[in-house]
């Protein structure tokens, strides 16, 4: 009898914290824009890299509209689509939202964004020409270009020295040889990476297969086949694979954010690593690797060498456009902040940050910075994913990070995983949206 | 069911019942649904309409381009047959019905533990497990998963310096997540930590109502403890018993936010379970029809399993 009224009990209090659960874990409603507000969502990158640029966007925004506020609402890659998505069904799409390049082409399809006109925007006769497609579908321009990133290998010029490379690897077969003698020099400290490359940095697995002469998915007969399990891309990650297990002690199940190389470069357990321009500055960044000042006199950047002599290994042309939702409130307010964020002033910031900005006319802004002339030497030599419609469910399933974990804990066999992956991808690339 | 409640009306005397008769005959037939309204309104605001939108959305293909219209399109039963065919669906229901297994059986023997434990304590000592089993309860989901995060991470983590500290072997850069059985024993483990202090402080609540005659009497006849525990505790705290492990499935079968922060909302293959596979076809293809398929499916198995605890409750109430 007692125990049915503590068990009676028991169930209210349950029930209560799942009620209370449940409504917290609702997800957190974006706010209806007021009249007076801009609400833009663009990435925490530039925050952490460029957070002049979105200063000078905002003041520039406001003198042209005294009275308006800029509701900034700093986003993470990780989830970004998932709130995007959730924002549409809901009815409350930001007025400017960031997406990635290799994610603009299915919401573009879909009808989501707001067709645009090039000739309102600064500089868009001179915009990169990658990323303007990035934003063109059906001869239709959707976005407007932000930046695009290159990567480049960041080493320690120091640690180099000390195993007698005086200067950066110009082939595939140096790089190699000297990583093999630096985790030599340097391994007995468990922590000690010569080449740090965390298991899902899918961008540098795929960028061998490139370099190999593979591809991840080709168009065939109206669809869409991935093809990394050509001989050639399990070539490619053969030799990956036996690179990355050697040179490098970096997490197997994570990818190139968590944590951020330049975390483990800047504390001496790392003596390289691949990545984009912002990355260079980043080693200084309190909430990156927090280096003093006088740690760059030991840095330096070279191109990625490709295991074809004198050629770079192609590197990925990220980048990011920035887009009006079709549903979003105010139109009109976020292509002024476009405008503003993309023009000449705020672009030389983001530039300086080093990246690569969104029009030519800038291409030089960093030629006198020897840490940032490598990343636009290894610009020149490129690829991108494939333009199929449904190519950013590949990315948002995170099947190629997982690819990734397959491949360097020896879940099976090169050729078997790739195999297995490349099923997975073309059967996503193809699924009716 | 209903023989509790009208025996409690029926206590007062004749007269007052006379007296108050006129009053509650007029709102009889209106009164009892009266009653009921905020409480259905509640219950079809937040759980009717959601529910009825999930199945409608079950039977549509509705991917990024009827979302952007707010109209999905009418594709009958595809969505199951999709999902029934599918071989990987079958192993992560068959994971997440072991996942909930082992969660729910470690939680209900490590509390009963804790409870028994803190019968025998002193009150200073009770006092004090009690608060850090609170102090469990109290730390909300998500910080108490990045800190285990954090212990058990790769590049940084606490755990694996500790076992090479302790010369247990050498864990340095050990991934606890390359191997899903290592990963999946750190997310049971962490799952289980959470739940212990509700079920250990109900037991205790339950074994302080358990008439100390009848275990002296057992002992007194020279039965050993856990003849006592098994023989005239558990039966007597059967009731909340049931009730613990029916919420304790519940609960971890739709375990979502330890695996996804975790694993940094990149869960590989081994790490689906039936909430995370219908998150990442629903949010992670877009394919929110599909998603709502896979969720009712959960629901079902669900009812299945509530079925038992509803059936038992149903016995309890019959027996006063």
């Amino acid at each position: 009898m007692k125990a049915r009224i503590t068990a009676a009990v028991v169930l209210a209090v349950a029930l209560a914290v799942a009620a209370s659960t449940a409504s917290g874990s609702t997800r957190q409603s974006t706010r209806k824009a007021a009249a007076n507000e801009v609400v833009v969502w663009v990435m925490t990158d530039a925050q952490n890299g460029w957070p002049g640029a979105l200063t000078a966007a905002n003041n520039a925004f406001k003198a042209q509209h005294p009275g308006v506020d800029v509701n900034l609402q700093l986003q993470s890659w990780d989830s970004l689509l998932q709130k995007f998505d959730a924002a549409l069904a809901a009815g409350s799409a930001p007025d400017v939202i960031e997406l990635g390049n290799t994610q603009t082409t299915k919401y573009m399809a879909a009808g989501a964004l707001s067709a645009i006109k090039a000739a309102n925007y600064p500089n868009s006769k001179t915009w990169l020409a990658g990323l303007k497609s990035s934003c063109s579908y059906n001869g239709k321009l959707y976005c407007v270009p932000y930046y695009a990133g290159a990567r480049a290998v960041i080493y320690r010029k120091d640690m180099y020295a000390a195993v007698g490379a005086k200067k950066a690897p110009t082939t595939y077969s140096q790089f190699l040889s000297t990583g093999t003698k630096l985790m030599k020099k340097f391994g007995k400290n468990p922590n000690f990476s010569a080449f740090y490359e965390p298991g899902q940095n899918w961008y540098v697995m795929m960028t061998f297969v490139k370099d190999w002469g593979g591809d991840i998915a080709v168009p065939q007969n109206g669809k869409w086949k991935a093809v990394f399990d050509s001989p050639k891309a399990v070539q490619a990650l053969t030799a990956y694979k036996s690179m990355a297990l050697k040179l490098s002690r970096a997490t197997k199940t994570n990818d190139e954010a968590h944590p951020y190389p330049s975390i483990p470069f800047a504390k001496s357990r790392a003596a390289a690593f691949i990545g984009n321009g912002w990355e260079w500055p980043y080693v200084f960044d309190p909430k990156g690797g927090a280096a003093p000042k006088s740690f760059a006199a030991k840095m330096g950047a070279y191109p990625m060498p490709s295991h074809i002599k004198g050629r770079f290994m192609p590197t990925f042309l990220g980048g990011s456009d920035l887009a009006i939702p079709i549903s979003a409130q105010h139109k009109s307010l976020g292509a002024d902040w476009i405008k503003a964020f993309t023009g000449t002033a705020s672009q030389k910031i983001i530039a300086k940050a080093g990246n690569i900005a969104n029009t030519t006319t800038l291409a030089n802004v960093n030629k006198n910075n020897p840490a940032l002339a490598p990343f636009a030497k290894a610009a020149k030599y490129s690829w991108f994913i494939p333009t199929a419609p449904n190519w950013v469910n590949v990315e948002k399933a995170n099947v190629l990070k997982a690819m990734g974990t397959a491949l360097l804990t020896n879940k099976g066999s090169v050729k078997s995983v790739a195999h297995k992956y490349s099923q997975q991808v073309t059967k996503i690339l193809n699924a009716k949206s | 069911m209903s023989t509790r409640f009208p025996a409690a009306v029926a206590d007062p005397p004749l007269v007052g019942r006379r007296r108050r008769r006129p009053l509650s005959l007029a709102g009889s037939w209106s009164a009892p649904y009266l009653l009921l309204v905020p409480a259905s309104a509640v219950i079809a605001a937040v759980l009717a309409y959601p529910l009825y939108y999930m199945v409608r959305l079950s039977l549509e293909h509705y991917g990024l381009f009827q979302l952007v219209r707010h109209k999905g399109e009418w594709v009958g039963t595809a969505n199951f047959a999709q999902i029934f065919h599918d071989p990987e669906f079958w192993h992560v229901v068959a994971r997440t019905l072991a996942f909930t297994a082992a969660c729910v059986s470690l939680t209900m023997v490590f509390g009963t533990l804790i409870a028994l434990l803190l019968a025998e304590l002193g009150s200073k000592m009770r006092l004090l497990v009690t608060a850090g089993l609170i102090f469990v309860w109290a730390t909300p989901v998500v910080v108490a998963v990045d800190i285990w995060r954090w212990m058990v991470d790769y590049e940084f983590g606490v755990l694996n310096w500790l076992l090479t500290f302790l010369h247990v072997g050498n864990y340095n850069h050990h991934d606890w997540f390359v191997n899903p059985w290592s990963g999946w024993s750190v997310i049971t483990a962490l799952v289980v930590w959470g739940a212990i202090p509700f079920v250990a402080i109900t037991l205790y609540a339950g074994l302080t109502q358990v008439p100390r005659e009848l275990v002296e009497a057992s002992s007194m006849d020279g039965a050993p403890a856990w003849r006592t525990f098994f023989d005239v505790t558990v039966p007597l705290m059967k009731p909340l018993f049931v009730i613990l492990i029916s919420l304790s499935i519940i609960w971890d079968f739709q375990a979502f936010t330890q695996i996804w922060i975790m694993l940094d909302g990149k869960p590989g293959p081994d790490y689906y379970v039936m909430s995370v596979y219908a998150y990442q076809n629903a949010f992670g293809q877009s394919e929110y029809g599909l998603g709502s398929a896979i969720s009712l499916v959960t629901v079902g198995i669900l009812l299945v399993v509530s079925f038992v605890y509803i059936r038992e409750m149903v016995k309890i109430g019959e027996l006063s």
